[in-house]
């Protein structure tokens, strides 16, 4: 590169208007020309000429003082380059991800809560909420094999017990689930859920939620057994 | 092209530890931050003094700059906040320049630099300085003088000067460089003793 080619690169350095690529090639060399450098603040003195500053002096006697200060001085700390540091914690999809990934993780120690303290607490709570969901199940399904098998898991286990043997399996309650009230929340969300997916949409579209909420193993079990005809009213 | 490329370049280096060029940013900056400085004390060599304390407080504050503003709007504002703390301070504890009361070496020293600022030679020369300045910019062809005047006068960009100009951006970027070495040719054929100190620097 030649001289000219390379005071007119500085030149447009000092007013900003060089490529960042040069700029950085060109920073190197000023670092260290003291010619350069020179005429580096030559420009600035010219600058501040025309710009009518007061006190305007070609010596440069406080960029010496500064210059012999800052030698004396630790190397600051290394950081990352400008744009990076920082940056990251504020980041909004690093703080949206945060967000959903605590969001899943309050839902899981939820359902897990559920899944181990549901039987206990719906054991307790059984007389009460059994009005409630026969009255669902009746008033979602009219038909009488759906009313039934619904009021069948929702009334208390003692009726259960008795009535269990005459009624039909119900093809949302496990085979154990009659066994006692350990079970009962399971069943009686499973109900509510097939209840309510009458109006929602088919029995395949219940999702992996609801299976782990219900206490089934696997999904593929639950979607794959046959739906009564019963099931959906009119058909 | 990003805007400030070039003070954030320096800055890059200055931050890897390269002190040469923290001493580019101060060549650029130093008449500014005087002048800024000038804004709370009349005196030019505690002006001085405050700037040399604001570059020193910029230097070891610069690992924490990430250009999320320009390298001058920051320094600006820690050339501002060292001159307020130093009107405070010093009005809480002036000084004292009775010579004959203390013997106080720094008091002598200070009492030097205040002097040495305010001579009557050192106003003579930065006139000179000026009255060089101006006459190479009146002895500039027409085009090169309206390149450098709009650029350092009205601040505009190579851009906008090269559409107030009609002409390519390279042609503006050519006459200001073509001004700038006439001016600096002029200066230094006049003041050959003050500028040969400039290269003392690092």
């Amino acid at each position: 590169m030649s001289n000219e080619e390379l005071e007119s690169q500085l030149s447009a350095m000092f007013d900003d208007e060089l490529p960042g690529s040069q700029c950085e090639l060109l920073a190197r060399r000023l670092a260290r020309d003291e010619q350069l450098r020179a005429r580096w603040g030559r420009y600035a003195a010219i600058s501040a000429c025309i710009r009518g500053e007061q006190g305007v002096r070609l010596e440069t006697a406080l960029a010496a003082k500064v210059s012999a200060a800052v030698r004396q001085e630790a190397v600051p700390a290394a950081v990352p380059p400008p744009g990076v540091a920082g940056r990251n914690f504020f980041n909004p999809w690093v703080t949206s991800l945060g967000g959903i990934a605590t969001a899943a993780a309050v839902a899981a120690v939820a359902i897990l809560w559920m899944r181990s303290e549901g039987p206990a607490m719906v054991a307790r709570n059984t007389q009460v909420a059994t009005p409630v969901v026969r009255a669902l199940a009746v008033q979602a399904a009219p038909d009488a094999t759906v009313a039934d098998t619904g009021a069948a898991n929702a009334v208390p286990v003692a009726a259960t017990a008795s009535r269990k043997s005459r009624e039909p399996d119900s093809y949302v309650v496990p085979a154990q689930a009659s066994q006692g009230p350990a079970l009962l929340a399971p069943t009686e969300l499973a109900n509510y859920i097939v209840a309510h997916s009458e109006f929602s949409g088919p029995l395949m579209g219940r999702n992996a939620l609801s299976a782990l909420v219900a206490g089934e193993s696997a999904v593929p079990q639950v979607t794959a057994q046959p739906i009564p005809a019963t099931v959906v009213p009119g058909k | 092209m990003t805007a400030d490329a070039s003070d954030l370049s320096l800055v890059q280096r200055v931050q890897r530890g390269d002190k040469g060029a923290f001493d580019v940013l101060v060549l650029k900056y130093q008449h500014k931050v005087v002048k800024l400085v000038m804004r709370y004390v009349r005196n030019p060599a505690e002006a001085e003094d405050i700037a040399q304390d604001a570059f020193i407080k910029a230097y070891r504050a610069l690992p924490q700059f990430r250009g999320d503003s320009a390298f001058y709007t920051w320094l600006y504002r820690i050339a501002i906040n060292t001159a307020k703390n130093a009107v405070v301070a010093r009005d809480r504890n002036p000084v004292d320049f009775d010579l004959d009361m203390t013997n106080n070496d720094e008091s002598y020293e200070m009492q030097g630099r205040l002097k040495d600022s305010e001579t009557p030679e050192a106003l003579v020369l930065t006139d000179e300085i000026r009255t060089t300045v101006n006459a190479a910019i009146a002895n500039l062809p027409d085009d090169l003088r309206t390149a450098i005047v709009l650029r350092e006068l009205e601040g505009l960009s190579y851009e906008e000067i090269a559409a107030t100009m009609d002409c390519p951006v390279g042609t503006v970027r050519s006459r200001i460089f073509r001004a700038r070495e006439a001016i600096d040719t002029r200066l230094r054929e006049v003041f050959e003793g003050g500028l040969g100190r400039a290269e003392e620097i690092g």
